[in-house]
């Protein structure tokens, strides 16, 4: 399991596609409206997984532990929504607060964790 | 040799990048690039701020806040381009048009940024690291952050060091520190 994160706009679906040479098609793009394709490679826009989860009432931490064998050789990626101010409103500090309680979930299961920086990766674990 | 810095605001991204700039021109001139199109007197007291911790370096002021490559007519030298957030917020949101909303302006000027990073020989940006909060914005706040997070990757990739600074402190991502 791989864990990328980073800011907005900083290169993290390309950086996964030139490293781990996955194709454009490799890659679901998480919504806030509907569940993930599991049988991708990649998953990205974690955080509006997280949106989906809040929306639909389902514990996204259930929801990892049950398709645990389907999530074990994924790459997660998530925007670093975590330096703002606390959000005025109550839905996104919930979004925030689990999203955020996800990323560590997953970043402890992951063999390899890194934040993108302007197209550049640091590795963290 | 070009190196790209970003940071928070206040992370000392400006201090370091005057002490590289220093470092790149060497005996030689050293160019300023003031971008900045003050508004108010918050934007003036900021370049006071600025031209009072560059006083007595040497460098060139050349204002020039949205052509770079008119700054290359100067001459050799080392560019020290403070800041890259707000030359492209000047062509995006221009004056002259009553600060209305120029996508056309601004990925122009970014285009223009990359030209002028390709042809420098030496220089170092200083750009706002502002793409890590949870805010949701309008478009033109949204487009604006996406031209700027786009500047930060393709100058990272023309730039021989790309460094991060908070608290006055610098962590290396690529590359060396100027000799």
């Amino acid at each position: 399991m791989v864990l990328i994160f980073g800011g907005a706009y900083q290169g993290k679906k390309d950086f996964v596609l030139a490293e781990f040479g996955l194709k454009k098609d490799d890659i679901c793009v998480c919504s806030p409206e509907s569940a993930p394709d599991l049988t991708k490679k990649c998953l990205a826009s974690m955080e509006n997984f997280v949106w989906y989860c809040l929306n639909q009432g389902v514990d996204e931490m259930n929801y990892f532990r049950c398709n645990s064998a389907l999530l074990e050789d994924k790459i997660f990626i998530f925007r670093d929504i975590f330096c703002g101010v606390v959000p005025m409103s109550k839905e996104e500090r919930a979004w925030r607060e689990a999203t955020g309680r996800a990323m560590q979930y997953l970043a402890g299961k992951a063999d390899r964790v890194s934040r993108i920086f302007c197209g550049l990766e640091q590795r963290l674990k | 040799m070009k190196i790209l810095i970003a940071g928070g605001s206040k992370s000392g991204k400006s201090d370091y990048a005057q002490t590289m700039a220093l470092q790149l021109a060497g005996p030689g001139r050293r160019f300023y690039v003031a971008t900045m199109i003050p508004f108010d007197g918050e934007d003036q007291a900021r370049i006071a701020s600025h031209r009072a911790r560059r006083a007595g370096l040497g460098f060139e002021t050349v204002e020039e806040p949205r052509h770079l490559l008119r700054c290359l007519e100067n001459g050799p030298g080392a560019y020290l381009i403070d800041s890259v957030t707000a030359l492209l917020t000047n062509a995006l949101f221009p004056q002259e048009e009553d600060y209305r909303f120029c996508p056309k302006e601004g990925e122009r000027c970014l285009s223009e940024l990359l030209a002028f990073a390709r042809r420098a020989e030496d220089g170092v940006f200083v750009m706002d690291f502002i793409f890590s909060d949870s805010g949701l914005y309008p478009p033109e706040t949204e487009y604006f952050r996406r031209l700027l997070g786009t500047a930060g990757q393709r100058l990272a990739a023309l730039c021989d060091t790309v460094l991060e600074a908070s608290a006055g402190q610098i962590f290396i991502h690529k590359g060396a520190l100027p000799k």
